[in-house]
């Protein structure tokens, strides 16, 4: 599984079938805020370089199809 | 021979108890009980019923919202002497120097935590659910500051559960109600994103909130903020299993005044007490 999608799944374990790419995460709160920071920490492992809050914005964060294109699309 | 006033303060006034502690006089009060009937008008407006929150709330409920997560130090305890402490007081002993016991309850730090709890594994339907409430709220500061911030306080809420798009057209109106009734007082106020009093200010609560503001609040020109609008997402829904019906986690958010604070602002918007009441009579 992608690992994105494994990550989400574990933190929400209540949660069925696969999650759209366009789904509201921030939202629907499938990123809790107290885990935010460790999705952060998540995304500047799998992009190998670190993420400045100041630069990126929520809707950089909203949907998987947006946190690919932001933060992974170079190293894939 | 003149009849004895019994309607006059004596001289000096009405003494604090302490610090963050005000007895409000007779027109400080009546401008609070004319405010906050005026804040009610929001209730009316959106059909939210008036009902009275409980008067502590258990430690293990606050703790289901991650109440002490986030604000471990606002926390108001209400504790009780120890058995073997009350002979000594009984003697006479000072309270201040004699242990207290946890009870498991706290003093209501925001209104909406009560009704919030009391709805716990409900489904409040599609439609969804208004409730209106007041409740004297208290908070630990680091100081205190006349009526702009103040131990105990009265909070007005108005909280609504339901669905996604509700929770954001009650903020909608409820941002509406408060410019209305601000320009009809001759109330002067700023919409900013607030700065909650997190304790972790760099924690990953904070850090969100700083990127997807979810509380808004109206200040006076002096930066006191007076009223906020609020939008929880579905956390409440989540944490206390209140469903929307076929919505799945009832989404929420809240309009909330604090209503020392319209007092605070309407004497700096007019000048004096009596001049601001006389303002509100008007308004009335």
């Amino acid at each position: 599984m992608d690992p994105i999608a494994a990550w989400l799944h574990e933190k929400n374990p209540g949660l069925d079938g696969p999650i759209a790419a366009d789904e509201d995460l921030i939202e629907a709160r499938l990123i809790d805020s107290m885990d935010f920071l460790e999705f952060i920490d998540l995304l500047e492992e799998l992009s190998g370089s670190s993420i400045d809050l100041q630069e990126v914005t929520i809707d950089d964060f909203r949907t998987i199809g947006r946190v690919q294109e932001r933060f992974l699309s170079a190293a894939t | 021979m003149s009849t004895p006033s019994t309607t006059v303060l004596p001289d000096g006034g009405l003494k604090s108890p302490g610090a963050g502690l005000i007895t409000l006089d007779p027109v400080r009060t009546a401008l609070l009980h004319g405010l906050d009937e005026l804040l009610t008008g929001l209730a009316a407006r959106l059909s939210a019923p008036e009902v009275v929150g409980p008067p502590l709330l258990s430690v293990e409920g606050l703790a289901r919202l991650d109440f002490f997560r986030n604000f471990p130090h606002l926390g108001v305890s209400a504790g009780r002497f120890a058995p073997d402490a009350l002979d000594g007081l009984a003697a006479g002993e000072s309270p201040g120097e004699l242990p207290l016991r946890p009870t498991g309850y706290l003093l209501p730090s925001a209104t909406c935590y009560g009704l919030l709890l009391s709805l716990e594994g409900r489904d409040v339907g599609e439609g969804g659910l208004r409730l209106s409430a007041a409740g004297r709220c208290f908070r630990n500061e680091t100081h205190y500051d006349g009526l702009r911030r103040l131990w105990g306080f009265h909070m007005r809420e108005v909280l609504y559960l339901g669905t996604k798009q509700g929770s954001l057209e009650h903020l909608e109106q409820g941002a509406e109600f408060v410019r209305e009734l601000a320009g009809r007082l001759g109330l002067e106020l700023n919409r900013a994103v607030a700065d909650d009093p997190f304790y972790d200010k760099g924690g990953s609560r904070a850090r969100l909130m700083a990127l997807d503001p979810v509380k808004h609040e109206f200040s006076a020109p002096d930066g006191t903020a007076i009223a906020s609008v609020n939008r929880h997402r579905n956390f409440f829904g989540e944490r206390l299993d209140i469903r929307a019906g076929s919505e799945g986690p009832a989404y929420s958010a809240c309009v909330a005044f604090g209503v020392e604070r319209w007092v605070h602002a309407m004497i700096l918007a007019h000048g004096t007490p009596e001049q601001a009441l006389d303002r509100l009579r008007d308004t009335r």
